[in-house]
């Protein structure tokens, strides 16, 4: 073991940072070419870094103060970028992932739907073949950034007649195709609208826009949650963005607030456990080095890491006292950082009830743990093995 | 940079593993009225000297095993998951004394006799009200004759009555110094007491003008020294017990059923399981990393030591009580071993100071040293 991460003299690092002083304010388009966007993806996306190189780089973005790509564009550069390079087609891969590596094309991600976000494999919309093409319709919701993607990628049914989560299949469509309807929805921090409802009426889709084959969406996009989830096992402040509890400390430390014996206590714990979280997501990093399989450790790491941050915030909040319910970004301060979209803990503590709903709610989260984690028994759906159209007319026992 | 166990621990904690899975028995604390007493004191300690677990961390020019603090973490991982009794604490504790403080002739002697077996020690340090801060005593040393002497009380020593030699924190006119007291010297006392936690030996001594050898190189330093590196010890033995409790667990809510199904089909039971596992993961984390940081003497390590051990000795309690509730009335028996671990959990928690003291600790130390912060 050694837990030291790559020094500041590290090779890797110096060729890194020599990189950034040639090119003080890369473009995304630039960091994109260079392979820092993705490095840990082969060439020519990547540079088929191993997952210390790939940590350098993302340093080193940090150090040089830049927003880095991922933040900008999760959706289509972590989870669903990956699926295009294991599902894609060649010219799939050729036409988007360039465009999204540069953050060109940003990408929302079209799961949700009124039926449930929980039960995905519940959802309504349909994709209907029609020649060379397909045609869509439903209703998605909760999509983040739709209103400023150009790209969706979206999971409608193929084949009703199959089992709920066997019919699915996903596509990725151009935002502005005809029929496609995109609506904010104001969240309750009434600041930028972070999602939005999408209609889809008679959308016509070409069939090269399948991802991989009819039916295997549910397979995607799982291993895209699961992607996402990883992602999120940081202990930042909102799904592992934002500040941490070492800029929480530094904060209460500094404004004498630490001096409160139960702030103390509460800031002490969260500074403790928001150190083991980091150690766990570095931990799976080596793991990757080292070559072990990649278990299930994001939902573990979600599931720890979503609550961690929002008592982050609580304590941030509390700390305030009733100028904590002022909007006034700057009353507990921040070590100068770039943080991302949540540079501050009052957008960071509105917003975090979210934290434990959007990609897996903490109540499914633990559910994938027990279960494939720890191997309890799996919840039985009564309706799994129905074709789906027999099945969403069957009245659930109990409701009204 | 690394992260994850290499082979040779995780080796290492296989093999301690099927040994104790052979040797540490806990039957004999099963029997209702068992103490201490019953707990198997000498023979485990007896199999344990046999691997030369006592000299696990002495280094080699005195005649240990001169193994690193990982090593140690993962051997003590599996006394905590077994449960296995011996003066192993008190001994490891009164070693650390010797190496920080003693000179370099007790070292040689005293360190060379507790690599080989042949010498069991104790470490007394804490006050009659439960503190135990290197700067407190209730026990004070004066020189007569040339010669030093020791009078006073300690209250819960582990191992006392098990040692051959005390490591005892004495005030003189001037500082805490540490000394060596004979455990058969006819002035001192010791009180097996009657502490719950029926795995381990927890005693009170008194000394009566007893003379004592002083560790000449003592200074402020030995007891944060000694502590951070005992930290170590309790969250290993704290983190291997968690894993132990929570596998307990989860095979019997696997088994046990109610209204047609096993109750690890119920989401209150799932959930609650779901979350002992990420304080198994975090408390896991945590000890590696302070094992490393004290066996590099990395800057981080007296902060990583108060962290795995607040953490541990918390998280210790949580899943010890759920695992309790988990197994329902017959997990309140004492028949079963859910309340040893329960016992084990409470008393980790308490012997070095609560998990609170130690958030505390770890605050001044960011207070102190704020780049901690961004290491
Ligand atoms: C800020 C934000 C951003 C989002 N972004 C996107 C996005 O970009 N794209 C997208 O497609 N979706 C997005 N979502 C939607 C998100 O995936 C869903 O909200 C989530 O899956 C939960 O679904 P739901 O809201 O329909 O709640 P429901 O599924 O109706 O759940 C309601 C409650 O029931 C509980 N519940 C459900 N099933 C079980 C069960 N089996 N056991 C125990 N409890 C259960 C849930 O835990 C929850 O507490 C976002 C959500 C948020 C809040």
């Amino acid at each position: 073991m050694d837990f030291n991460l790559p020094g500041e003299d590290d090779p890797r690092r110096l060729a890194v940072r020599k990189w950034f002083e040639a090119n003080p304010s890369p473009s995304y388009a630039q960091l994109a070419k260079q392979g820092y966007v993705v490095p840990h993806w082969p060439e020519p996306w990547g540079l088929g870094a191993e997952p210390e190189l790939q940590l350098i780089i993302d340093q080193e973005i940090e150090r040089a103060g830049i927003v880095h790509p991922m933040t900008f564009n999760v959706i289509a550069i972590n989870q669903c970028g990956q699926s295009l390079l294991t599902h894609g087609t060649k010219d799939q891969r050729q036409k988007f992932l360039p465009p999204a590596l540069a953050c060109e094309e940003r990408w929302c991600m079209l799961f949700s739907e009124p039926s449930g976000g929980s039960d995905l494999g519940n959802l309504r919309t349909t994709a209907r073949r029609d020649g060379d093409h397909y045609i869509i319709n439903g209703q998605k919701i909760w999509n983040s950034m739709a209103n400023k993607s150009q790209i969706g990628v979206l999971i409608a049914r193929t084949d009703p007649e199959a089992p709920k989560h066997r019919g699915l299949s996903v596509f990725l469509i151009d935002m502005k195709t005809l029929g496609v309807l995109v609506r904010p929805i104001v969240d309750m921090t009434g600041e930028e609208p972070e999602y939005n409802e999408v209609f889809l009426t008679d959308v016509k889709v070409s069939a090269d826009r399948l991802l991989g084959k009819e039916g295997d969406g549910w397979r995607i996009v799982m291993e895209q949650l699961q992607t996402e989830r990883m992602h999120m096992t940081k202990p930042g402040a909102v799904w592992g963005g934002g500040p941490t509890a070492r800029e929480l400390m530094s904060g209460l430390i500094q404004t004498g607030k630490i001096n409160d014996p139960l702030i103390r206590d509460e800031a002490g714990k969260l500074f403790v456990e928001g150190e083991l979280l980091r150690l766990l997501s570095l931990r799976n990093l080596s793991n990757r080095i080292n070559g072990k399989p990649a278990g299930a450790e994001g939902n573990i790491g979600k599931m720890l890491a979503s609550p961690h941050g929002q008592n982050l915030s609580d304590l941030a909040k509390r700390s305030q006292g009733a100028a904590g319910m002022v909007r006034d970004r700057s009353v507990l301060p921040l070590p100068p950082k770039e943080y991302g979209l949540f540079d501050n803990w009052d957008y960071a503590y509105w917003f975090a009830p979210a934290a434990t709903l959007g990609v897996g709610t903490q109540e499914i989260l633990k559910n994938a743990v027990a279960e494939r984690v720890l191997g309890l028994p799996r919840e039985l759906d009564p309706t799994a093995s129905l074709p789906f159209n027999q099945a969403k007319l069957v009245k659930p026992k109990g409701a009204n | 940079m690394d992260f994850s166990l290499n082979e040779e621990h995780e080796a290492l904690r296989d093999n301690a593993r099927a040994f104790l899975s052979k040797e540490a028995e806990l039957s004999k604390l099963l029997v209702p009225g068992a103490t201490v007493a019953q707990a198997g004191y000498d023979g485990m300690w007896n199999k344990m000297v046999e691997l030369g677990w006592p000299g696990i961390v002495v280094p080699e020019a005195y005649g240990g095993l001169g193994m690193t603090y990982l090593d140690l973490a993962m051997v003590m991982g599996e006394i905590g998951r077994s449960l296995a009794a011996a003066p192993l604490f008190g001994t490891l504790a009164g070693a650390w004394a010797v190496e920080k403080a003693g000179s370099e002739d007790q070292k040689k002697l005293l360190l060379g006799e507790v690599a080989a077996g042949r010498l069991r020690l104790a470490l007394a340090v804490t006050c009659a009200n439960g503190t135990a801060d290197g700067a407190h005593s209730d026990v004070k040393a004066v020189q007569r004759d040339g010669r030093w002497v020791v009078s006073g009380r300690n209250a819960f020593v582990v191992d006392a009555d098990a040692a051959d030699k005390i490591v005892v924190l004495a005030r003189t006119k001037d500082k805490g110094q540490f000394f060596l007291v004979d455990r058969g010297d006819r002035n001192v006392t010791v009180d097996v007491l009657e502490w719950r936690d029926i795995t381990r030996q927890v005693c009170a001594v008194s000394y009566n003008n007893v003379s004592a050898e002083p560790l000449s190189q003592s200074d402020d330093d030995t007891w944060p020294w000694i502590r951070d590196r005992l930290y170590l010890v309790l969250a290993a033995e704290s983190a291997g017990g968690i894993q132990k409790v929570l596998a307990d667990t989860v095979e019997y809510a696997k088994e046990r059923v109610a209204f047609g199904k096993p109750i690890g089909a119920f989401q209150a039971i799932k959930h609650q399981l779901a979350e002992l596992a990420g304080l198994d993961q975090c408390a896991t984390a945590g000890v590696h990393f302070a094992a490393w940081a004290l066996g590099e003497g990395d800057k981080r390590a007296s902060l990583a030591a108060a962290m795995a051990q607040s953490y541990a000795s918390a998280a210790y309690r949580d899943v010890t009580y759920r695992n309790i509730q988990v197994f329902g009335a017959i997990g309140f028996t004492w028949e079963m071993k859910n309340h040893l671990y329960y016992k084990r959990a409470r008393s980790n928690a308490e012997l070095l100071g609560a998990p609170r003291h130690q958030r505390d600790q770890v605050v001044r130390l960011l207070e102190k040293t704020p780049e901690l912060l961004s290491a």
